[in-house]
């Protein structure tokens, strides 16, 4: 097991199942992002909020469309099996203690995305040795540093006035989807002889 | 749980959190608990504990809440959260004379846990340690935290490393920057870092509380201190009685970092001092000397430490 993608092949690519597990959880991941981002857009009637979703959602389906493109794919009958689990486990789960059944929906979606683009690091899985210009790593290196862009709007909507008085519920809803994420992200890192250590 | 180096690491559990910490040196010796700056995280104390070990001392290094292998809160960190974690360490260490180093942040939380608990330490060490936000540390503060947003953590590193470090540890480094970067890159989760600054931009001035710190306490700061300049350790000094300040000649915000070796001996000597009953602080000011070993130094009488060029002011 090693902290890190690899062993590089002859040519500084990680190899393609690994490229091929790693990028089909993302794609999952940032894609159920995408689609609820989606409707949360179509229901919204704040402009600002909107204004943000609608860059929320471009950049969500940019993660998508990126990994289709940069990814060295390589047939993964795993896939089949944990393909189902990972999307189930995005599904909505609005959380107790908060009324308004669509506030704890968009409260669910914050907290997701705040995992998301928190807890997720895939340009940290990068060996030291990998070539600055593989398309797969750009990738990973892009995800990553748009994610730090992309959880400012969770992060403001999760601290926001009007969610103080739930401030526990919210924060049990944030660390829960973390630690989900975290689980499933490190299951499926550890399917591909990668163990994540420094910051479980 | 394995780290990076395939090591089984400790863990205490503070509630529903789990801190990281690394405990060597012989037991029953006097201890030292040292506290990370901001995007520091335990390693970064190898020399010190080496150094403190040999002469005979424990020595505890950790993760604060939010840093390295501890856990990372999503939402939000308290500093009454870090500081109860400090409490839960220096718990672990039974009945002997503790003493207490931060750097920056980290100096930040143990002038906390001095004052709400100066009873359990024998001594404390704050390096480029402050007790209020100046106009200036508040607005590079947000800078910072705006930095740290738009460009991540490799970015914040960028800005802070030839702010915090001299021309003459980074010149030679020039070409290994991004290796030396990498480590702090990979165990720095960025709302994490974000969670951290919010905590220390949003603090209440603790100026007001510092005259109730009784205990030795040793204040280094760094000549060219750029972020942290000598006016906020001059507040530590005046407010805290059995204080005194050293400056470290040719040295940034970052000193542990560029000179271990003299800094580890300064605070040997700090130790071994109080604990010899010689240590007399008297709101004194000092300049440390180049080599480690070296006497200090008192500032010379009739000149003001808190200015750059030779000018007469008030004597300490």
């Amino acid at each position: 097991m090693s902290v890190f993608l690899g062993p590089l092949d002859a040519t500084g690519r990680v190899p393609p199942r690994q490229q091929t597990r790693v990028a089909a959880f993302l794609v999952s991941c940032h894609g159920a992002m995408a689609r609820q981002l989606a409707i949360a857009l179509a229901l919204q009637t704040n402009a600002a909020w909107q204004t943000e979703l609608n860059t929320q959602l471009y950049r969500e389906s940019e993660f998508v469309s990126l990994l289709v493109r940069a990814t060295s794919w390589t047939p993964d009958p795993e896939l089949m099996f944990l393909l189902p689990s990972w999307e189930a486990a995005w599904l909505p789960r609005p959380p107790d203690g908060i009324p308004d059944r669509v506030q704890a929906l968009t409260i669910d979606i914050a907290a997701l995305g705040h995992a998301l683009h928190g807890a997720i690091r895939p340009a940290a899985l990068l060996p030291d040795s990998t070539p600055l210009q593989d398309p797969f790593a750009l990738a990973l290196r892009r995800i990553e540093l748009e994610s730090n862009r992309l959880i400012q709007a969770q992060i403001l909507f999760l601290k926001r006035a009007d969610l103080l008085p739930f401030r526990n519920a919210v924060n049990a809803a944030v660390e829960s989807r973390h630690a989900q994420v975290r689980r499933l992200w490190d299951d499926m890192l550890s399917g591909i002889g990668v163990e994540r250590g420094i910051d479980q | 749980m394995p780290d990076l180096l395939g090591c089984t690491m400790p863990f205490l559990v503070l509630g529903s959190y789990h801190i990281r910490f690394e405990l060597d040196g012989p037991e029953g010796g006097p201890a030292y608990v040292l506290v990370n700056g901001l995007t520091q995280y335990a390693e970064l104390w190898g020399v010190y504990r080496d150094a403190l070990v040999a002469r005979g001392f424990r020595v505890v290094t950790f993760d604060l809440l939010g840093q390295g292998a501890s856990d990372k809160p999503a939402l939000a960190i308290s500093q009454d959260d870090q500081v109860a974690a400090l409490a839960l360490l220096i718990n672990q260490l039974g009945d002997v004379p503790i003493f207490l180093g931060g750097i920056s942040f980290g100096g930040l939380i143990a002038l906390r846990y001095a004052i709400d608990h100066g009873d359990r330490l024998a001594g404390l060490a704050l390096m480029s340690t402050f007790a209020e936000l100046s106009p200036q540390l508040l607005l590079l503060g947000t800078a910072l935290r705006t930095g740290l947003i738009l460009g991540g953590t490799g970015y914040l590193q960028d800005l802070l490393l030839p702010m915090n470090l001299s021309d003459a540890w980074l010149g030679p480094q020039l070409g290994k920057l991004e290796a030396i970067k990498r480590q702090g890159w990979l165990t720095n989760d960025v709302y994490a870092l974000q969670n951290l600054m919010d905590s220390f931009l949003e603090f209440e001035p603790l100026t007001p509380r510092l005259h109730s710190i009784g205990i030795p306490t040793i204040i280094l700061n760094g000549e060219f201190d750029f972020l942290t300049p000598r006016a906020l350790h001059d507040t530590l000094r005046r407010q805290i009685p059995d204080s005194a300040l050293v400056i470290i000649p040719r040295a940034f915000h970052a000193f542990t970092l560029e000179k271990p070796d003299l800094t580890a001996h300064l605070l040997f000597g700090f130790a071994e001092e109080v604990l010899s009953g010689k240590w007399r602080g008297d709101r004194s000011v000092w300049i440390a000397p180049e080599n480690a070993g070296d006497p200090l130094i008192p500032f010379p009488k009739g000149h003001d430490h808190l200015r750059a060029i030779p000018a007469h002011g008030v004597s300490p």
